[in-house]
């Protein structure tokens, strides 16, 4: 299934990673579970998260994207931008750096939607309750007065696959059947 | 492209009569959209124009702010007696606002007043 992969980018709405019937290994830290999608909708760009005001040059507390949380058995696949002039630091989850390089956490911030129209590099998976986490730098010498971000994307409900057909899950294993992986998390470096 | 980049959308506030002069008889021009039940869309406003009408209050100015008593900011604009006034996005700063925009003529004629009518970009 060459067309089914994360990270797409072309012309339009972003493409769902995998259709009905499906298969998906996903992926949450060293954790992975292999499900196949059963149904799935598309989520419209709509506010996830408002961070709140923001003093000059200051950095806001660690906040939960709670509204990015999935349901049990399903996981979610969101591009998003902030549209106050703050970069963002995204834990996913929590506790682990997303986009961290050796000597640098790579931060997001409005000029995304010229440098990245399709908002491809900003591409996250949200796999159940686990959801992803926010910190907004205020580079200004003044105040804001929010830090909203706007996020959109896919809704995906799995059934388990690994419980019912043993089978499968061996041949996906074995890569002799399609199967889209799924990274649900960032990675600790050196992990 | 992806997504449409546009900021926003474009409103116009309500036709408004200053008919006090002073901060402490501003005039709440434009109020932000709240959406009721709605528990997150937090939604800001950037003034893109700014129309005056002088119905023969002399020639004054009228401040833009937040509150009552309005605090300014922007610098006063001109408005001169009888006359129609307009300031768009050449000469208005891309101000952006998340409380209800207020105004006030600095002063008026005994009597008279000054009609305001703002166009707005609302964010969010």
């Amino acid at each position: 299934m060459p067309d089914l992969y994360i990270f797409k980018a072309q012309v339009g709405m972003f493409d769902p990673l995998a259709l009905q019937n499906q298969n998906v290994c996903i992926h949450y830290v060293q954790n992975t579970y292999y499900r196949k999608v059963d149904f799935l909708e598309a989520l419209p760009p709509f506010q996830c998260l408002n961070i709140g005001a923001l003093g000059a040059a200051g950095i806001s507390a660690r906040t939960n994207v709670v509204n990015l949380e999935m349901p049990d058995n399903e996981f979610g696949l969101f591009r998003w931008y902030p549209i106050d002039d703050a970069q963002i630091r995204l834990f996913h989850p929590a506790g682990m750096a997303k986009w961290q390089l050796r000597n640098l956490q790579v931060t997001i911030d409005m000029q995304v939607l010229v440098r990245d129209p399709n908002l491809v590099s900003t591409e996250i998976a949200v796999w159940q309750n686990n959801r992803p986490a926010m910190e907004a730098i205020n580079g200004n010498a003044f105040a804001l007065g929010a830090v909203r971000i706007i996020a959109i994307g896919y809704r995906f409900h799995t059934i388990d696959l690994e419980s019912t057909d043993k089978e499968l899950v061996k041949a996906l294993k074995a890569g002799t059947q399609p199967c889209t992986h799924v990274w649900c998390s960032g990675r600790g470096i050196g992990d | 492209m992806l997504l449409n980049t546009k900021e926003g959308t474009i409103v116009v506030s309500p036709l408004v009569n200053l008919a006090g002069a002073g901060a402490g008889f501003a005039v709440v021009v434009f109020a932000i959209p709240v959406l009721a039940g709605q528990l997150i869309g937090t939604k800001s406003a950037k003034i893109r124009k700014v129309n005056l009408y002088n119905n023969a209050a002399g020639n004054t100015q009228v401040i833009i702010g937040n509150g009552i008593p309005c605090v300014a900011v922007m610098p006063a604009l001109d408005s001169i007696n009888g006359l129609f006034d307009s300031y768009g996005p050449d000469e208005l700063v891309e101000f952006e606002t998340f409380a209800d925009i207020t105004a006030y003529p600095v002063a008026l004629a005994a009597g008279t007043s000054i009609d305001i009518q703002l166009e707005l970009l609302i964010l969010g």
